[in-house]
């Protein structure tokens, strides 16, 4: 099994980074899309489907927290797990994602270890790339 | 003082983590290096304390940021990726400070902004305002801190 991954953040660079590390981890992934803005994020996922978004809170446009109250708020969307990666360790700061929707948040700067772990606890799958009991399964979402 | 003395070692801290961690950058704290610092960065946040954190970058280091974090060769270095580069460093940077600074407050960090072509007498001008200096070199180059600071929470957690 193998996932399609979304990185959304407005560094070049630290998309770059995040998908090497992602690649390096043995993570079973498909498809990688980039995005500069939670904006140009629901434009990709208009026509793309997505197992995990891996976003940024501080971009222009839209904010990562704006992007999960969009996708919270959309039937086909809401499902999607969301892991923040962001500077903005503050522990208010943290609530408030986890309270708008996030499954996951790392504070940059952050060791590959911690993007391998947190991925694969919010996808439920075990470094074998197979759901793992606890985890939801396609089968299972209500569409 | 103290207070400001507090903030110092929390930044330079910040500093050290953040380069250790992203970009495998071992750096030392030095005297007014010299040479030129041609990548200016600047993000600016506001809170319960409010300011600005710049950041100017010697060539040398910036291209061995990029290289490491990355592993890009000399030839894939471009002016687009290494400002991206340097803003997203020093994003870093000013999130990881006020999370030491206080971690249960929220702080709003702007969008980083990098320009290029600033020298040091520039950086001089800017150090004559007041601002809390750092410098460091490593990584084959050298690095300047700089940060403004005001409002009501001037304590360090």
């Amino acid at each position: 099994m193998s996932f399609n991954v979304l990185i959304v953040d407005d560094s070049n660079a630290m998309r770059a980074v995040i998908k090497k590390i992602i690649a390096m981890s043995g993570f079973k992934m498909d498809e990688c899309w980039e995005a500069g803005s939670g904006k140009e994020a629901l434009e990709t996922l208009s026509h793309a489907w997505v197992d995990v978004i891996i976003s940024d809170i501080n971009m222009p446009e839209m904010n990562g927290l704006e992007l999960i109250g969009r996708l919270k708020g959309d039937e086909l969307y809401k499902e999607i797990p969301v892991i923040i990666v962001s500077t903005e360790g503050s522990a208010e700061r943290m609530r408030e994602a986890f309270v708008q929707g996030a499954q996951g948040f790392i504070k940059k700067p952050f060791l590959p270890e911690d993007l391998r772990k947190t991925l694969y606890e919010v996808i439920g799958v075990g470094t074998d790339g197979e759901y793992t009991e606890d985890a939801t399964s396609v089968d299972e979402l209500d569409f | 003082m103290e207070n400001i003395l507090k903030m110092q070692q929390a930044l330079t801290n910040s500093i050290f983590e953040v380069f250790e961690r992203m970009f495998y950058v071992f750096l030392e704290p030095a005297e007014s290096p010299d040479g030129e610092h041609p990548y200016r960065v600047a993000i600016s946040f506001s809170g319960p304390l409010m300011g600005e954190l710049m950041a100017f970058f010697s060539r040398p280091l910036a291209e061995t940021m990029l290289k490491n974090m990355l592993n890009v060769g000399e030839n894939e270095i471009n002016e687009r990726l290494t400002s991206d580069c340097l803003k997203e460093s020093v994003n870093m940077i000013c999130g990881n400070f006020l999370s030491k600074h206080d971690s249960g407050q929220v702080f709003d960090l702007s969008i980083p902004t990098c320009t290029s072509g600033l020298q040091v007498d520039g950086i001089k001008a800017a150090t004559d305002f007041g601002a809390l200096r750092l410098d460091f070199s490593g990584g084959e180059g050298s690095l300047i801190v700089m940060m403004t600071f005001s409002g009501r929470d001037l304590s360090v957690g």
